[in-house]
């Protein structure tokens, strides 16, 4: 027994050795771009780089949160990632659970075609998109924004709440049917809760979609005002002549905070009570 | 719980919505909005100078990222598009040709245009009409790091340049650095052998022998610098002190002094075999008016661009951030006149040539891009690469329409 | 009876409309769109005043589809099997791994692996390029220069581009396959492996038995979306190795860098158009004969 519970142990150390290991090889560019950000000089390359920065600074980051609107775009872009989530998952699941529960003409071939249709390459639905909100009176609307981001993964959220459910026996859903619940009860009470990880993770998607989202963001917006985080980041970098590496590494990494905070957040959720209530075996 | 969480997201769904702010009515007549990707310091004397020469428009500058692709979307559409907009000559042919575009000699009093030096006006003109009000213009400039390099040891000609880059590349070190697979540094070498990317009419590389003659001979530099072509790594080690020298344009000039390079502007070197000088491309900033704008909101346009053609706003721009105005009159101004990159640039004009701004030229780019890589990275023979790029050009020119 | 599915059928289809209209309009418009633009002769010349022209554009595009474009066919369907083999292999073990309750720093780990997909694509790729690839300031080169090697050009030539844009996009997806593994991982049912235990079964049988035949339907649909996003990818070669004024030398092309710089540069959006369209049917065939598979196990 103890020599199990040794083996074990060390099993459980190389382990631990390997993530640690992995975390470190994977943050390596990320860590590189935090140390650059700390850093004074001018430009991103240097020949001697090292870890910790030589000159260490916070001008960098002072200037991120200070200058360049840079809490203007966060404010924007936390609209549009909170409407767009909301959007996105009151719209899928519903849908997501007709097709997982409902039989129905068409199930069948509108799944396979929802798949099919992610093979068109989108850069050339801009120009459509623009024709299609334009007479919506939308262009330069965050309205519009939030329809093209919300559409462009609906097909995801569709599909990824879906693959959940199926998952959730259905025996669950009869013995509430038999306590004389509803369907909307019976999705609210017990099978979101049940599929709270794959709506956490769908969440998540649309969420770092958003984010990160700069194409539609700067074509379909216009002045920084209103620009999102990832646009303004962009914008920021595009210009070389007066773009500075260090501001750009220090703003690269305030934008990532939030989106590491709200999934280390989520983590909790997603693990927790999945089987909890659940009919076993 | 749950009744909390849907109401919650419910509300953030409204707020989104309502939040979406609404934009002006752009049926304003006094109102003028500027679509532009210039550094801060461009529009702020832009916009001080026209708060005070016309305070009865409303200027609004907008900063668009990318402008161009944003305007072939909302191309002439009054509800998205701007009013004019700021941006280099050389994709007046496209917009041109879209028909968003309004020539402003319409719009600009006969005689106001005199005095621009003749490069601009004529980088602003596509089929006969100008579509551009000339603001200022860049062009690359020989520079180099007096730490290393002296004044008396500046090349004259391309031979003394390679002699020099020679003796003073390696150990991390280089004698001159220059972007030198990127079409528009390029194409300096190319019209230093006397042949150019593309003409007039729109016929590519009308003289082939020029073209290989510039890329065999320019491979013989390519040797002596690093692999990458690309900005930031040209750059760096210009300011980073490890490159002698570089052919860099005006706005590495600032981060040059920040980093507290003792900068030399030099003339371009000479080819030695054709006794001509590299010629750089030069772009010229200008304004230009969408075609929506010069109907409706005629007499604000023309009040805007009368006031953009006194010479004290080009003089603004030369002091605020050291650009070469394309008004001749500013260099009267003896500030701007003894300015060294001012000076430096108006020099070039000479013999810069602007970029063209034919549409087809848009093809070219990737072309003359593919072509360099081919030939300077690849390692591909330069006949060879030459001919396959004259049939992708001839291929993709004839595609476009 | 009949009456009753007939309602049946309208329920579902009104829960599913709003979801179904969003596609319709930001998905599937688009190609729609993009099919009628094929048609006509839309370009610089013909920005407003554009006529139907029937498929001439489709008659010049089989020009472009010539030795150039079918080597990068190739590369790119060599490019998908392997990122997406790579892909699914490690997210599964370090899903697996991750899955150990004993492991307590799990979720710290999970977040720092989370990282790559916090940050927008493009400025990752952009360090990437410059912070590690670069061939004068690069960390890899700087290690280099200590083990004392010969600094390399990495970008520079196809094989090791092809290598080195495999290992980014590597880094930029399997956050999100790890996550989805994961997710799938904790839907099992952990009495499973109980009774497995209790049978006697080792790792292999319970990977094998349990854990694969439960997430796959769970990930199916985020696989095959990635396949075409892999298939699709674009920012990762074209900003590592082809973009305009910072190419490295590589010759490696996916279909739609190819397809960019040899249709969409030229500004003829009638032309491009129908490139696209093409693209979009050779990669449903693809798709096609893969989902044939799929039912063929089941």
């Amino acid at each position: 027994m103890t020599r199990k519970k040794k083996k074990e142990k060390l099993g459980l150390f190389f382990l631990n050795v390997f993530f640690i290991v992995l975390c470190f090889v994977t943050l390596i560019p990320i860590l590189y771009a935090v140390s650059v950000s700390f850093s004074g000089q001018s430009g991103l390359l240097s020949s001697d780089f090292s870890f910790i920065p030589h000159d260490f600074t916070l001008d960098n980051y002072k200037e991120v949160l200070f200058g360049e609107g840079i809490m203007t775009w966060f404010g924007n872009t936390v609209v549009l990632a909170a409407s767009t989530v909301a959007l996105s998952l009151s719209v899928a699941v519903p849908a997501a659970y007709c097709f997982s529960r409902r039989r129905f003409p068409g199930r069948k071939a509108i799944l396979k075609c929802l798949v099919l249709l992610n093979a068109f390459p989108a850069i050339l639905s801009m120009f459509a998109i623009y024709r299609l909100l334009r007479p919506l009176g939308l262009v330069n609307h965050r309205a519009g924004l939030i329809l093209v981001y919300t559409g462009t993964m609906a097909v995801f959220s569709l599909w990824n709440t879906k693959g959940y459910f199926d998952t959730i026996p259905r025996e669950i859903e009869e013995a509430a049917r038999i306590d004389g619940a509803s369907d909307l009860q019976v999705v609210i009470r017990i099978v979101m809760p049940l599929a709270r990880p794959s709506i956490i993770v769908t969440g998540l998607m649309v969420l770092i979609y958003v984010w990160n989202e700069y194409i539609y963001a700067t074509t379909f917006l216009t002045g920084e005002a209103n620009y999102t985080l990832a646009a303004g980041l962009y914008a920021l970098q595009a210009t070389e002549m007066s773009g500075s590496w260090p501001v750009f590494a220090a703003a690269s990494v305030a934008v990532s905070l939030p989106v590491l905070i709200i999934f280390f957040l989520c983590q909790k959720h997603m693990t927790s009570g999945l089987t909890a209530g659940g009919v076993k075996g | 719980m749950k009744k909390i969480i849907s109401l919650l997201l419910c509300l953030c769904l409204c707020l989104g919505l309502a939040a979406c702010g609404g934009r002006a009515d752009p049926g304003d007549a006094k109102k003028l909005t500027i679509w532009h990707d210039k550094e801060d310091a461009v529009v702020a004397a832009l916009s001080d100078y026209l708060s005070e020469a016309v305070p009865d428009l409303e200027i609004v500058f907008e900063k668009k990222t990318s402008l161009t692709d944003s305007l072939k979307l909302v191309g002439n559409d009054p509800t998205a598009a701007p009013d004019l907009f700021i941006f280099a000559h050389d994709k007046i042919g496209v917009f041109a040709e879209m028909g968003i575009l309004t020539p402003i000699t319409e719009l600009v009093e006969e005689g106001r245009l005199e005095d621009y030096l003749p490069m601009t006006l004529e980088a602003a003109a596509y089929k006969g009409e100008v579509y551009q009000l000339p603001l200022y213009f860049e062009t690359l400039l020989f520079m180099y790091n007096r730490r290393y390099m002296q004044d008396d040891e500046v090349p004259a000609t391309t031979g003394e340049l390679l002699q020099y880059a020679t003796d003073n590349t390696g150990r991390g070190r280089y004698g001159f650095v220059e972007q030198h697979s990127t079409a528009y540094y390029s194409a300096a070498w190319i019209h230093g052998f006397g042949g150019s990317i593309i003409d007039q009419d729109g016929v590519p590389f009308p003289d082939p022998q020029a073209v290989k003659d510039a890329l065999a001979y320019h491979l013989k530099f390519v040797a002596l610098m690093p692999g990458e072509t690309e900005y930031s790594t040209v750059n760096t080690l210009f300011l980073e002190g490890k490159a002698d020298a570089t052919i860099g344009g005006p706005w590495l000039v600032p981060s040059a002094r920040d980093a507290g390079i003792d900068l030399g502007i030099a003339p371009m070197p000479t080819v030695d075999e054709t006794g001509k000088a590299l010629a750089p491309y030069s772009g010229v900033q200008g304004i230009h008016v969408l075609k929506f704008a010069a109907e409706n909101k005629k007499e604000a346009v023309q009040e805007l661009l009368d006031a953009l053609t006194a010479p004290s706003v080009g003089i603004d721009l030369a002091l605020a951030s050291g650009c070469a105005p394309a008004n001749a009159l500013c260099y009267d101004d003896p500030r701007v006149a003894n300015d060294e990159l001012v000076q430096a640039m108006r020099g070039t004009a000479e013999i810069a040539v602007p970029m063209p701004n034919i549409p087809e030229m848009d093809v070219m780019w990737t072309v003359v891009g593919n072509l360099l890589t081919d030939v300077n990275l690849s390692g591909k023979d330069v006949e060879s690469s030459f001919s396959s790029a004259m049939d992708k050009a001839e291929e993709l020119i004839e595609a476009m329409g | 009876m009949k009456k009753r599915r007939n309602k049946d059928t309208a329920v579902s289809y009104l829960w599913s409309a709003p979801s179904l209209l969003l596609i319709a309009l930001m998905v599937v418009f688009p190609i729609l769109y993009t099919g009628y633009v094929s048609l006509t002769n839309m370009n610089v010349y013909h920005w407003f005043d554009f006529t139907i022209v029937g498929i001439d554009n489709y008659i010049r595009a089989l020009f472009v589809f010539d030795s150039g474009f079918l080597s990068a066919l190739l590369a790119t369907l060599l490019w998908t099997v392997i990122n997406m083999a790579l892909q699914l292999v490690i997210a599964f073990v370090l899903a697996s791994l991750l899955n150990n309750q004993k492991l307590r720093l799990r979720k710290l780990y999970k977040t720092l692996l989370m990282f790559p997909w916090a940050m927008p694509g493009y400025v990752s790729i952009l360090l990437w390029k410059t912070g590690m690839f670069n061939t004068q300031f690069g960390l890899f080169n700087q290690w280099m220069e200590k083990a004392g090697l010969a600094a390399a050009r990495w970008l520079s030539n196809n094989v090791s581009a092809f290598l080195c844009c495999t290992l980014v996009n590597l880094w930029l997806a399997l956050p999100f396959m790890i996550m989805i593994m994961d997710g799938a991982m904790q839907s099992i049912d952990k009495s499973y492996y109980e009774s497995a235990l209790l049978d006697g079964a080792n790792w292999t049988e319970r990977t094998r038995y349990i854990t694969i035949p439960a997430i796959r339907p769970i990930i199916a649909p985020a696989v095959i979306i990635t396949i075409f996003t892999t298939f699709k990818q674009f920012d990762v070669v074209y900003l590592l190795t082809q973009q305009a004024g910072a190419k490295t030398g590589s010759g490696f092309h996916t279909i739609l860098t190819y397809a960019y710089e040899n249709a969409f540069v030229t500004n003829n959006y009638g032309y491009s158009s129908a490139i696209s369209i093409i693209i979009f049917i050779l990669l449903i065939v693809f798709s096609a004969r893969y989902q044939l598979r799929e039912e063929g196990d089941e």
